[in-house]
């Protein structure tokens, strides 16, 4: 069974980030499914903020997708419109709109919609935690 | 060619959900994959007519729905009873009786909320 995940709940608003890596740890831990990658859309894509510093005594959520996706290796797309929209930028995105910065951790991508919906097309099942 | 439902249940005007649940949509009927959106709780502002929004207020979304033929997205649902007869709303919305709404979300292989 091929799997994707599409994710939209905040990682400060809700537990949807949380929930989907828990799942995707028990996912992998089972031979017969395989996951084609993780698509980030809406408030989940601040996940991908490297900015962001957690209190020390919380779990990174950030760093902890970074570690599963890098054991999997497992693409991590975030939207680029609803990233670029909330700050979240790569270095090309940076040149573009003439930034000094750039804000996207290791390990994620930026990708256009068009992405999920070939994820939709490629798996059996696409799994929303919101 | 597998089928998707965009269910919005957010109010256009709270958040960036209902206007990205229709982006995704959009995306969907741009790709040429069969997609459907239906409307429930607060999303069904998106319908009334008549909406003047400020720049505060948020997008003039309700705009987009005129659009919605060019992307082949023919069929927009509600549930028939959740409207007085006193609210005009887009003339092209499908109202359900209460068991269409409910076998609604088992037609398709995929339904995302926003």
């Amino acid at each position: 069974m091929h799997y994707a995940l599409l994710i939209t709940g905040s990682p400060y608003q809700s537990k949807a980030c949380h929930s989907a890596l828990r799942f995707l740890k028990a996912a992998l831990s089972n031979p017969n499914y395989s996951l084609e990658g993780v698509f980030f859309y809406q408030d989940a894509v601040l996940i991908g903020n490297k900015m962001a510093q957690p209190p020390r005594d919380e779990l990174d959520l950030t760093a902890a997708w970074q570690s599963l996706a890098k054991e999997h290796q497992l693409p991590l797309y975030l939207c680029i419109a609803a990233s670029v929209r909330r700050g979240i930028i790569d270095d090309k995105e940076s040149q573009r709109y003439e930034l000094t910065e750039s804000s996207l951790a290791d390990g994620f991508q930026l990708e256009g919609l068009g992405t999920l919906v070939e994820l939709i097309n490629t798996t059996h099942k696409v799994i929303q935690f919101r | 060619m597998k089928k998707t439902l965009i269910h919005l249940t957010t109010s256009p005007y709270t958040g960036l959900a209902c206007k990205e649940g229709l982006d995704l949509a959009l995306v969907l009927g741009t790709f040429e994959q069969q997609v459907d959106i239906c409307l429930s709780d607060a999303a069904i502002a998106l319908l009334f007519v008549n909406q003047d929004p400020s720049s505060e207020h948020g997008k003039q979304l309700h705009k987009l729905l005129d659009g919605l033929e060019f992307y082949d997205i023919n069929n927009v649902f509600i549930e028939n009873n959740k409207l007085t007869n006193k609210t005009e709303i887009w003339p092209n919305t499908h109202a359900l009786s209460k068991e269409e709404w409910h076998s609604l979300f088992s037609k398709y292989e995929h339904v995302f909320r926003f």
